[in-house]
């Protein structure tokens, strides 16, 4: 699965850089708009250790940023399940915040909770959580009658039961959703450090475009891609393994 | 039969509108030759002489019909001249240096601003910053690879400040740090943001300054006026009648008795910013585009670009010369 995902990447990476090279060279464009083999090869000398790093405490934070929104979606599925007027508020609510554009709510964050970890955190939580509440709240509200018929009409229904019932028995969709928004993830991360961190790739992103060093940005994203395909990967794996254990269960 | 022609006539009417209503759409003066111009920011004072020239038709005297694009952080002038899109722009010397040694045909056809108006604001209160020696022990703002970062290094390497004497702030968008005073010296553009936080420090009562790296012997080139060595080679006329044009309008513009013109001009162009805090900047840019009233506007200073080709070279942000003085070719002299 692992070499899959990644050769299906280098696929779609080169095939980009190959355009770009190709239109570089009937337009006879010079290297500042788009750096040549041999600048690339250069920069990747020069930058390729620290950007790895950066892409590493990117990655780190993505993967705190959504084992939270996780947790954040969870609660709002519980309590967004319910038909109740707090069920209908915290939908409401969900909803309304996840209109707002992160670029315009980012600076608030940063003026609120500084240009640490924090902010790329909560940023990269909020960019990522919305599919994944989307799901949950669909799945926890929806009733899973053929079971929980018999546990209603014995009297045994607790609110946990009927939580636990609808996740097991969507679970793959679950798996699905949960390694789609770990992209998002990322995404939130770079953002959040674009507009104001002062570390990860979305920074160094940030200072090649202030110098127009488009070499370097390629590089960024050759990174990007390649972690975030490592990440995608562990995080089926760990599904696989979840959903196995259940099914043992 | 008679409902098809109906569809026909219905369909011919709807198709004669569209061809007219596009016609009617395009810009007057389709005689004149068509130039696309894309500044290096967006729309404000910094452009007066631009949108003077634009609005009181100097483009179109020379039968240029010009459409000027502001700029940004992702639309970079150099770049929209190679792939054809513009065939004039304005770059700070920094971006033409950098794009001429990686091979760019770039050339200077003017320079708008004579001193860089990038400077550091503070608090004269609080902080004081009355010599370039006085910057040791301070919290410094800079944008990591902006460049304000090479002039600020500039500075520091000239008066032998090393950079562990003073505290290096990786400055952002907002200006919170300064204002919270957890930096004591932040990078503004003198004649636009350097306003803006002028005054709302002065509406909590608190007296601010600025320091010039220029008055501190770093000279360090901002916005020129750009286009290609094609473009030169084959159309000169135009180049010609294009810089004539602007430099007109920014000579207009910064007359005193055109100012209310010039400000309603910019405020067109500019509505996020009120007539006064426009009439102010307006003020403070002069001072940039036309120091003193000998100088001629528009004058390349090559000693200037030698020295910004210097800076450059010794911080390693180009990987070696590209003798500068190449690439200024002063619109009077094509």
């Amino acid at each position: 699965m692992l070499h899959r995902r990644i050769l299906q990447f280098l696929l779609i990476y080169v095939l980009g850089l190959t355009s770009l090279l190709f239109i570089k060279y009937v337009l006879k464009l010079s290297d500042y708009v788009i750096p040549g083999p041999q600048g690339l090869s250069h920069t990747v000398s020069c930058v390729f250790v620290k950007y790895f790093f950066d892409v590493m405490n990117t990655l780190s934070v993505a993967v705190i940023g959504h084992i939270i929104s996780v947790c954040l979606a969870t609660i709002v599925g519980i309590i967004g399940r319910l038909n109740s007027w707090a069920g209908s508020f915290v939908k409401v609510a969900a909803y309304n915040i996840q209109a707002y554009p992160i670029v315009a709510v980012a600076p608030i964050i940063f003026i609120l909770m500084g240009d640490g970890i924090s902010s790329r955190l909560l940023i990269a939580a909020v960019i990522c959580y919305f599919p994944l509440l989307l799901s949950f709240i669909g799945i926890l509200s929806e009733p899973v009658r053929d079971i929980e018929h018999f546990y209603e009409v014995t009297g045994r229904m607790s609110w946990r039961l009927q939580v636990k019932i609808r996740v097991f028995e969507n679970m793959n969709k679950l798996a699905t959703v949960i390694v789609g928004s770990a992209t998002l993830a990322m995404v939130g991360t770079i953002v959040a450090e674009f507009i104001a961190a002062d570390s990860g790739i979305g920074y160094s992103i940030r200072i090649a475009l202030y110098q127009s060093d488009l070499s370097k940005v390629l590089v960024a994203l050759f990174l990007i891609g390649i972690c975030t395909s490592l990440w995608l990967t562990c995080l089926e794996r760990i599904g696989y393994l979840i959903q196995n254990h259940f099914r043992k269960g | 039969m008679c409902k098809h022609i109906q569809k026909l006539c219905f369909i011919a009417a709807v198709t004669a509108t569209v061809i007219v209503t596009g016609a009617c759409d395009k810009k007057t003066g389709d005689s004149g030759k068509e130039v696309t111009y894309r500044l290096k920011w967006l729309f404000n004072a910094s452009v007066a002489g631009d949108i003077y020239a634009d609005v009181n038709g100097f483009f179109a005297e020379q039968g240029l019909d010009v459409t000027i694009k502001p700029g940004g952080p992702e639309r970079d002038a150099i770049k929209e001249l190679e792939l054809g899109r513009s065939q004039f722009g304005t770059a700070s010397a920094d971006q033409v240096i950098r794009a001429v040694s990686k091979g760019a045909s770039v050339v200077v056809i003017a320079q708008l601003f004579q001193t860089n108006s990038l400077q550091w604001i503070y608090r004269p209160d609080k902080t004081r910053v009355d010599t370039p020696e006085d910057l040791r022990g301070k919290t410094i703002g800079i944008t990591y690879g902006g460049n304000d970062e090479a002039i600020m290094r500039a500075v520091l390497a000239k008066y032998n400040i090393m950079e562990n004497e003073v505290q290096l702030f990786s400055v952002h968008y907002d200006y919170t740090p300064f204002y919270e005073g957890k930096v004591d010296i932040w990078p503004v553009y003198r004649n636009t943001q350097g306003i803006f936080i002028s005054e709302k420090l002065s509406e909590a009562a608190e007296r601010t300054a600025f320091f010039d790296p220029d008055m501190a012997g770093v000279r360090f080139v901002a916005n020129s006026v750009i286009t290609t060595e094609q473009m030169i080679k084959e159309d000169p006329q135009t180049v010609r009648k294009f810089v004539t044009a602007l430099l007109r309008g920014w000579q207009k513009s910064l007359d005193p008795k055109n100012e209310e013109k010039a400000v309603a001009a910019i405020h067109q162009f500019d509505k996020d910013t009120s007539i006064e805090t426009v009439r102010k900047q307006l003020s403070v840019t002069k001072r940039f585009i036309k120091p003193s009233p000998e100088t001629e506007i528009g004058k390349i200073d090559a000693d200037a670009w030698k020295q910004t080709e210097n800076i450059m070279l010794e911080q390693n942000l180009i990987p070696g010369p590209v003798n500068v003085e190449k690439i200024l070719k002063p619109f009077y002299n094509l």
